[in-house]
């Protein structure tokens, strides 16, 4: 059952996510990769973390497709992208295609060693997902959320430089 | 060897760091020429006078008559040693004084002269360091040292194909002494590892214990460093070009001086640190030297540039060099140290001689030249007396030391000394084709008929009579030889 | 609910990311400033943010012998860190100190470019500092999305944007693969942090053999890889090295270089000591793909930015030497040639900042034709710091690359060490192409557009000052090369 409904799923994200390329229009391509975002909310809901889906679902394919869209309509792209990729898309599938051989052909010849990382299902169960997400990010992984922000900042300044009208 | 006092005046470091001081005062007044002149002519004669007063501190003995000796770079053990014996003296006697011509020579050299003048000083730290460093990076720093302002000297100053000659001149050299380098880091750790002292002192390296094969190997590195340098026969390619293209001043410095850091690097590094693999390559290095005198002396004969003849019959002049050195007797050694002085100053004095020559006539090919005796006498004169003098005229310079060097090696080795012999026949057959065509013959039209100027008579007196008397007394140089000389032969084992 | 606040904050030690903190507000502060001064006019930005370099570099050598660890083991600043900081915080420098005129010239002078510089450095500072893979993971963002902008900082100029897109496109891939690798090793062995993966390492040592886990090593190292420009990953260097502001050329050789050298040595020595083996026998070959590769191209090279991109490669050939060698000596000696290499390709880099006409189409072999005469300054300074590129004493680049050849002779990589050095001779015609062009050939044109300004002219002579003394008397800096090895 649950590995019907993973392939199901996975079979609707690859399939949004090659959509999202191949759409002409840029609105299509938006929606698809909302498509793409729930399909990945799905898998984290069979991975037992509800509450990550639940923030994918709010902060990915809400608040951020809705940023999207509205840069879209901003800049009235409307239909203006027409060009086709056609060799890109080959090339992209042919990749795309060996990554998955490649994937595949470690998660069977590496044996993963079952040596899993601190959270497991009792921990989860004695203190809670979101306890457990905020202890990941405020205790163990605090420096590199911090460094996140700074990222972030990074990434605005550099698009606004690059994008500036006139100096 | 060791050292006697630590503590007294730094004669050798102020002789060696002299001349740097006075290139930065040239850069400093670089808008003036007169004054870099004159400061680039007061540095050499202080260092010239130097010289001669470090020789009265020799004792005639083996060992060290002046030493220093300072920490420098400790990480790795690297000391600044500097030592004189009677060896090193001669070779810096023989520095300061064609440092002191060359920059007379020059004296109207007005393309740059600042950088000029510096570049020559500079030069000559380069050449006495390699002759007094005893630790062997600090010797590697000097060897490196003389590099870059001769690669300067000839592709700025040069002729016209100075860029191909200065880069090729590089090229060789810098390859060669790259091996150098790789041995020298190989022995340190080596030696490092055995006794657990990081040092690059030549002393203390030679003591190090090595595999047969370990020492072939750090001895050919060795080798092709000075063999380059020299040049020993295949590696002398680029010694033609270099000299042919180069300015006057660069000329005299890299026949008189430059070649001979090759010679006293094999003896004083590369026969002492590896004196079993020395003994093994003498028979090779003795047939390496009669292919270059003899092949040196035939294209010499082919050339119809009379600077190139002059380059070609400095390498068959080393290849003599090398021949007493393979040798390995006394006699033998002492004959090619002092056939390297009188190299220096007959080989100089010829460059000179040729340079005053094309400055008058404009050329330097043999058949638009000739009959210079009539035009200018005196000119012609000195000329003739340098090249008898190179061609090995009993009484003058290069005699003394040619023929201690057959009587050395007829004594080890018969055949090599009459295969020698044929060379000088060799070389009397180029050199006299070369005054011939210079001197006699048609006279050509030259552009000055102008005889020879004071500065000229200046430079040109001292290196004649210098010329007579290292022919006719060469007593004293022997003399400082002698001691040194027999002390490297049995601290190398003989053969 | 307050456990986990105690903990939280029981974690956090300031002292350890003091100077990336330092340099993070000002570079806030500083983008504050610029959008609030006059147009076109950022000279005092670009003082500020030396001031701000001044005060990390004060901060960052206060914690010299006082390793200090936090964050959940997330990040420890010791010596090493230390050392690479002081390098970064060096590269930004002399970088902004050329910089100033530079951008008026070309006509783009936009405040956020410091600031940018800025967080870059920082960037490198967490790479350099990083044990945990995340952290060097975002540092090593931080570091390239900022350079990504840098390098395409002027937009009207085509070849700009060329190495800025280029720049992204490339590094994005190479990122991914880092992250995946990282991926990777997180499911062999549960955990990011450096030293949990080599106490992993440890219990298990056939862990080696688990194809997983050596993937995930491999993509991890080609990240760095990437940033070092070493081959066969150095294919985006020349196009961005050319087409990018040329002062952001001279940072990226050597600021982001080292950082990434930094991380390659944390995560491989530390982390991956394991596979000790394997790894060297990697790097001795790719050490002497990259030194053969660069040195070779540049050889025919006629554009003095690219030529120099292709020794850049070449160089970093040489410092991976030290990494094969696995031995402290060979360590130190990478941080001694980060260093070195800093000054004397900034150096260069200077000069070439000087001597460039605006659009910099002059910046090839024949541009600089009887430099050396019209302009006997800047010859002798460039001359200075080619001298040193090839390695030649008494400059730095011949200490620092007699450093690296005994750490790998003392190994035993005997072979190693000629090929490097065959190399090294290879280096010598290019380099000395340039000095031919400058003293051998007679001047065409007058260099009269070259105005020499007081900031270019300190970072010239800083570097000067630099390659000399290293070059000279390197003892007290080797020694503490030596103290900023693991």
């Amino acid at each position: 059952m649950q590995a019907i409904l993973f392939y199901l799923t996975a079979v609707v994200a690859i399939l949004s996510a090659f959509f999202v390329m191949k759409c002409r229009n840029p609105i299509n391509s938006a929606l698809n990769l909302v498509t793409t975002f729930l399909c990945l909310a799905v898998f984290y809901v069979m991975l037992e973390s509800p509450f990550m889906a639940a923030v994918q679902i709010m902060v990915y394919a809400g608040a951020i497709m809705v940023l999207i869209i509205f840069v879209i309509m901003l800049l009235n792209l409307g239909l203006t992208v027409k060009t086709r990729y056609t060799h890109g898309l080959a090339a992209g599938g042919i990749l795309s295609v060996m990554v998955l051989f490649v994937a595949n052909y470690f998660t069977r010849a590496g044996e993963a060693t079952g040596t899993g990382g601190s959270v497991t299902s009792e921990l989860i169960a004695s203190y809670g997902h979101t306890e457990l997400i905020g202890r990941a990010m405020f205790v163990d992984f605090l420096l590199p959320f911090e460094i996140a922000s700074i990222l972030l900042l990074v990434a605005i300044v550099g698009a606004v430089v690059l994008s500036k009208r006139k100096v | 060897m060791t050292a006697d006092s630590s503590l007294q005046f730094p004669l050798l470091s102020l002789l060696l760091w002299l001349p740097i001081l006075g290139a930065l005062l040239c850069l400093l007044w670089y808008k003036a020429p007169a004054a870099s002149r004159w400061i680039a002519l007061g540095t050499s004669t202080a260092v010239f006078v130097l010289s001669l007063v470090a020789g009265l501190y020799s004792t005639g003995s083996a060992g060290w008559f002046l030493y220093e000796d300072a920490s420098w770079i400790e990480h790795f053990g690297i000391r600044y040693t500097l030592g004189m014996d009677g060896i090193s003296l001669l070779l810096i006697i023989l520095t300061a004084f064609l440092q002191l011509v060359a920059v007379v020579i020059s004296w109207d050299q007005d393309k740059f002269s600042a950088l000029f003048f510096a570049l020559i000083l500079v030069l000559g730290t380069g050449i006495m360091g390699v002759f007094l460093a005893l630790d062997l990076i600090l010797f590697y720093l000097f060897w490196e040292l003389m590099l870059i302002p001769m690669f300067f000297l000839i592709g700025v100053w040069g002729y016209k194909r100075k860029v191909y000659a200065a880069v090729k001149f590089f090229l060789f050299t810098l390859a060669g002494s790259l091996c150098l380098l790789l041995a020298v880091i190989s022995l340190h750790l080596l030696h490092g590892e055995q006794t657990g002292v990081y040092t690059f002192a030549l002393e203390a390296l030679q003591q190090t214990r090595l595999s047969f094969s370990q020492e072939m190997l750090f001895y050919l590195c060795f080798m092709a460093a000075f063999a380059v340098k020299v040049p020993i026969f295949p590696f002398h390619s680029w010694l033609p070009d270099a000299h042919t293209e180069a300015p006057v001043a660069a000329s005299v410095d890299l026949a008189g001086l430059l070649l001979k850091t090759g010679v006293y690097g094999m003896i004083r590094f590369a026969f002492p640190l590896f004196p079993h693999a020395a003994e093994k390559s003498l028979p090779v290095l003795a047939v390496l030297a009669l292919i270059g005198l003899f092949y040196a002396a035939w294209i010499a004969y082919l050339q119809t540039d009379i600077k190139r003849i002059v380059a070609y019959s400095s390498i068959s002049h080393l290849g003599f060099v090398l021949l007493g050195l393979a040798a390995w007797n006394q006699t033998a050694w002492e004959g090619s140290l002092l056939l390297m002085i009188n190299h220096g100053v007959t080989t100089g004095a010829l460059f000179i001689a040729i340079a005053l020559i094309h400055k008058r006539t404009g050329t330097r090919e043999i058949a638009k030249l000739g009959g210079i005796w009539k035009s200018q006498p005196n000119l012609a004169a000195f000329f003739l007396l340098f090249s008898l003098a190179s061609l090995g005229l009993p009484g003058l310079a290069n005699f003394s030391g040619e023929i201690l060097i057959l009587i050395g090696t007829f004594s080890s080795n018969a055949v090599w000394a009459i295969f020698a012999v044929g060379g000088v026949l060799f070389s009397a057959a180029y050199i006299l084709r070369m005054v011939q065509g210079t001197i006699w013959g048609p006279c050509c039209e030259p552009f000055d008929k102008q005889d020879l100027g004071g500065r000229e008579w200046l430079v040109l007196i001292p290196l004649a009579v210098l010329v007579v008397i290292l022919g006719c007394y060469p007593q004293p140089l022997l003399d400082s030889l002698r001691e040194p000389v027999s002390f490297m032969l049995r601290q190398g084992g003989q053969p | 609910m307050e456990n986990l606040v105690q903990e939280a904050i029981q974690n956090v030690n300031m002292q350890a990311i003091m100077p990336s903190l330092v340099l993070c507000v000002f570079g806030m502060v500083l983008l504050m400033v610029s959008v609030f001064s006059k147009r076109g006019n950022t000279t005092h930005v670009a003082w500020l943010s030396i001031a701000a370099l001044v005060i990390t570099g004060f901060v960052t050598l206060s914690g010299w012998n006082n390793p200090q660890g936090g964050f959940a083991d997330s990040v420890l600043f010791d010596n090493f860190a230390t050392f690479f900081s002081m390098i970064c915080i060096i590269a930004a420098g002399l970088t902004i100190l050329m910089s100033d005129d530079y951008l008026k010239r070309e006509g783009s002078p936009v405040g956020e470019y410091y600031p940018l510089i800025l967080f870059t450095t920082a960037g490198a500072m967490w790479m350099a500092s990083g044990t945990d893979l995340m952290t060097i993971f975002l540092g090593l963002e931080v570091l390239s999305i900022s350079l990504y902008v840098l390098a395409g900082f002027f937009r009207d100029q085509t070849r700009s944007n060329e190495a800025g897109l280029k720049y992204f496109f490339l590094g994005a891939f190479s990122t991914g693969f880092l992250l995946y690798g990282v991926a990777l090793l997180y499911g062999v062995t549960g955990t990011t942090k450096i030293q949990g993966i080599a106490a992993y390492v440890q219990a298990n040592p056939d862990s080696a053999m688990n194809t997983m886990f050596i993937a995930g090593g491999l993509l991890l190292l080609v990240g760095f890889l990437f940033k070092i420009a070493a081959a066969p990953f150095h294919m985006w260097t020349p196009d961005v090295y050319q087409g990018a502001p040329t002062p952001i050329t001279a940072f990226m050789s050597a600021g982001p270089k080292a950082a990434a050298f930094a991380a390659l040595m944390r995560v491989t020595i530390v982390g991956l000591d394991g596979l000790q083996s394997e790894l060297t026998s990697l790097f001795w070959v790719l050490a002497v793909l990259t030194m053969t590769v660069g040195n070779f191209i540049a050889l025919s090279q006629k554009d003095l930015k690219r030529m120099l991109a292709y020794s850049s490669i070449s160089h970093a050939g040489y410092a991976m030497v030290g990494l094969v060698a696995w031995n402290a000596v060979g360590l130190s000696a990478i941080l001694f040639y980060m260093l070195v290499y800093t000054f004397m390709n900034m150096g260069a880099f200077a000069v070439l900042v000087l001597i460039g006409k605006k659009g910099e189409d002059n910046l090839t072999l024949d541009g600089v034709a009887g430099l050396g005469y019209k302009k006997p300054i800047l010859g002798i300074a460039l001359t200075i710091f080619l001298f040193s590129l090839m390695g030649l004493p008494p400059t730095a680049g011949f200490t620092a690359k007699f450093y690296i050849f005994a750490g790998a002779i003392k190994a035993g990589y005997i072979w190693l060490a000629v090929l490097g050095v065959l190399n090294s001779a290879v280096s010598l015609y290019y380099y000395l192409r340039i000095m031919v062009q400058m003293y051998f050939k007679d001047p065409e044109e007058d260099f009269a557009w070259v105005k020499i300004n007081v900031p270019t002219a300190i970072s010239i002579a800083i570097s000067v000052v630099g390659v000399l003394y290293l070059g000279i008397v390197p003892g007290a800096v080797m020694n503490l090369a030596k103290l900023a090895g693991f």
